[in-house]
């Protein structure tokens, strides 16, 4: 039985067992690693297939094998405003993502100022802070530290797209992606090691 | 020690039980949890915490509910106003029978 009995610690704890499991990561890699691959083989839709088939696969997969485990459980408000700033960070990178598309276009159709050319030069900087950084932000909102690791791995890994002359987007995205994934992968391994399933615990004993 | 004739030092026996005070505690930080979840958190076993949750329903201070999840009953636990504000006056009592003691 536990010993220490401090509330704070406990509601902590708790928030981080669900990020132990390594399902968020997997779903993260996968993600990149699909956006990745997708412009190296020059099929956009690739991304589009990921999010409408993969995901909705990945979730019900990671429901199957975290709640037997750790079980379910809801948190309280303030855990819950996170998850609402979480959704507003992400809306806040699509719009950051259309005004940068928007900014590009402009560039291309006219005759810009020559710091407006040096951006659209060096836009995989751009993407790479955009991206990077909207993967610390929620790591920020939501108390998930290893989301600063991953926004200063991506972040870093396109600041070398753009120095190393003939390193792809492509090859970097996947990368990134590949190296979060095989995280996840090494979490969910360790978790499922550590926490055995409750063989049925979905059930009270009145229902088994 | 309070023997019931002082009532600021009077004690829920409810809460303090250490498995209760255990199971109160971790469904305090949250809003519901169900019964894998406080087995894995306070350490105790299916019988014992099935024990312990139907006192706490029966004083009031948890509500348990059955839903289905992927077709299968599936049991939360929330605590109750009544559990929480029990609870809060829990703290406060231990504090202050706590902060009464004099210094070694």
């Amino acid at each position: 039985m536990t010993n220490r009995l401090v509330l704070r610690e406990i509601e902590k704890k708790v928030w981080f067992r669900t990020f132990e499991h390594g399902m968020w990561d997997i779903g993260i890699g996968s993600l990149f690693l699909a956006f990745g691959l997708s412009i190296l083989v020059d099929f956009a839709a690739l991304s589009a297939i990921w999010v409408a088939a993969l995901l909705p696969g990945l979730l019900g997969a990671g429901r199957k094998i975290v709640v037997p485990r750790i079980g379910h459980v809801q948190f309280r408000a303030q855990r819950k405003r996170a998850k609402g700033r979480l959704t507003g960070v992400l809306t806040a990178t699509a719009l950051m993502g259309l005004a940068a598309f928007m900014f590009i276009t402009w560039i291309l159709k006219g005759t810009p100022p020559s710091w407006a050319q040096w951006i659209s030069k060096h836009f995989v900087i751009f993407i790479g802070l955009i991206w990077g950084g909207a993967l610390a932000v929620t790591g920020w909102l939501v108390n998930f530290p290893r989301l600063y690791g991953y926004g200063a791995l991506m972040f870093g890994s396109l600041l070398i797209t753009d120095f190393v002359k003939g390193y792809h987007l492509g090859f970097s995205l996947a990368i990134v992606g590949g190296l979060i994934l095989l995280t996840g992968i090494t979490l969910l391994i360790r978790f499922i090691r550590r926490y055995p399933k409750q063989e049925g615990t979905l059930m009270e004993p009145d229902d088994a | 020690m309070p023997d019931g004739s002082n009532q600021d030092y009077t004690i829920d026996r409810i809460i303090h039980e250490p498995a209760r005070l255990l199971i109160t505690a971790h469904l305090y930080v949250v809003e519901s949890a169900d019964y894998v979840f406080l087995m894995q958190n306070t350490g105790l076993t299916w019988g014992n915490l099935s024990s312990h949750l139907s006192k706490l329903e029966d004083a009031g201070y948890v509500e348990i509910t059955k839903e289905f999840v992927q077709k299968k009953p599936h049991t939360m636990v929330q605590l109750t106003g009544e559990g929480r504000t029990a609870f809060d006056a829990y703290r406060r009592q231990m504090k202050a029978l706590f902060e009464d003691l004099p210094e070694a």
